[in-house]
């Protein structure tokens, strides 16, 4: 594969360089930064660029999930978001958070999503200018339709999946997929009870499919990555996970949109459900099925 | 000299009335005001706060104060990923910086429901700054520990 399989959904920095220098010019797109951290949008942020966050802006406060479909419209409208707006999403770490808003924009139906590759890293190694305007744009107009669940697995769905012997991608690090830790290195533990995968995960740590200047790597090396060496196939059901399903969104993206798979589930529950929840099955050790590591008992039947 | 309850009751004086994006502001000024690791003590293991998210390395010791008691110093190295860190890093060793250890050991959690970081921050992000206040007196215990030996 010598291209990405939707090469308009990645532009490029310079990209969002002319829109930001030319607004007026581009009044249907919008740039949104999602980061880990907070302040560095406040630090500095692509000019004209709005703030989504994750954990603010895209999680429901109360309950375990996703804002509602009336949250995500006034969300919408007040960051000047139109059902027809090209929303171009970066931020910190490789885009993790930027995958995760696009995926969360997807879920809702949103049309036009792009991703700036290489994100704040790309932009600050190539010596573009940051601002720290507060954007106020003119409030967008929204009607969101249902979630999109071809997009998104629920615990008792990626269970059945997971019975049914479909691929399971486990994007995490090595460590977190053999259960030698709970977490990622340097990362705190955020409350996983048991450590371990998913009975017949493969292992594709997401770091893989990103270069050191945070920008995605090439088709024909996503290719070999996922479909010649790991044997993932285009049109099977294939969900991943990782912690909290915020780096399982980055892969989401990469199989998706860069290679063209039809039918890629991301399992936003993630370790943080499965390794909490009772009677979930759990393989630990360096396998996909756990061969070669402590035998784990299989999922009782009453 | 203040005490570490009535430096951190000017730290929230400086945050109670501020709006979001100024209360990010705000931990952004602090986190420019944090002093640097002495250069034998950067990167070392033993400073690693493993709590964190980003690299954060944190050196607490216990220097005598002009009055003769044992007195917390807290120096600190974050990146620069993690402005948010730094800024509430460098607003405990302000407030903590000289002061003695019980002073320090008194602090509670509820220093970041008073600042009203929650809302601006979120869930997970506000636990990980409560360890880092965890993470502190714990070097304190520990220093505590080491003199008495």
């Amino acid at each position: 594969m010598a291209s990405y399989a939707n090469e308009d959904v990645l532009v490029s920095t310079e990209w969002v360089a002319n829109v930001a220098a030319n607004p007026e010019a581009h009044p249907n797109v919008r740039i949104v930064e999602s980061d880990e951290d907070r302040a560095l949008y406040t630090q500095g942020h692509v000019p004209g660029a709005v703030e989504i966050d994750w954990q603010v802006d895209l999680q429901d406060a109360t309950w375990r999930d996703y804002i509602d479909r009336a949250a995500f419209e006034d969300l919408c409208r007040r960051k000047g978001i139109s059902n027809d707006t090209t929303v171009v999403f970066y931020g910190d770490k490789s885009n993790w958070w930027a995958c995760y808003a696009f995926w969360t924009f997807k879920l809702y139906g949103h049309a036009d999503c792009r991703i700036m590759n290489g994100g704040r890293k790309k932009w600050a190694l190539d010596g573009r200018p940051w601002s720290t305007d507060r954007v106020d744009p003119a409030p967008g107009t929204y009607t969101a339709s249902e979630q999109d669940m071809s997009i998104r697995a629920l615990r008792d769905e990626v269970l059945k999946h997971q019975k049914a012997g479909k691929p399971l991608v486990d994007v995490r690090s090595p460590e977190e997929y053999t259960g030698a830790r709970l977490h990622m290195p340097d990362y705190p533990n955020e409350g996983s009870l048991r450590g371990g995968h998913i009975p017949g995960a493969i292992s594709i740590p997401w770091p893989l499919s990103v270069n050191e200047d945070g920008t995605f790597k090439s088709a024909k090396e996503l290719e070999k990555l996922y479909v010649k060496d790991a044997k993932l196939r285009r049109r099977s059901a294939t969900v991943a996970y990782c912690r909290i399903g915020e780096r399982s969104s980055l892969t989401w993206f990469v199989l998706t949109y860069l290679l063209g798979f039809s039918n890629v589930k991301n399992y936003d529950g993630s370790w943080l459900e499965w390794g909490n929840a009772v009677r979930m099955p759990i393989v630990q050790g360096p396998t996909p099925d756990g061969s070669a590591a402590p035998a784990s008992p299989d999922t009782p039947t009453a | 000299m203040s005490t570490v309850a009535e430096r951190l009751d000017e730290v929230v004086e400086d945050f109670v009335d501020l709006d979001g994006r100024e209360k990010l502001e705000m931990l952004l000024e602090y986190a420019a005001t944090l002093p640097p690791l002495p250069p034998g003590q950067k990167g070392l293991d033993e400073n690693r706060v493993h709590e964190c998210q980003s690299p954060v390395f944190i050196r607490v010791e216990l220097k005598p104060t002009s009055d003769g008691h044992a007195g917390v110093h807290l120096q600190a190295e974050v990146a620069e990923e993690a402005p948010t860190v730094k800024g509430f890093v460098a607003m405990l060793a302000k407030a903590f910086t000289g002061r003695p250890t019980d002073e320090v050991l008194a602090v509670d959690d509820t220093l970041l429901d008073r600042l009203g970081l929650a809302d601006v921050l979120g869930m997970l992000r506000t636990r990980g700054l409560r360890a880092i206040i965890e993470y502190v007196k714990r070097g304190v215990v520990r220093s505590l520990a080491d003199s008495a030996s």
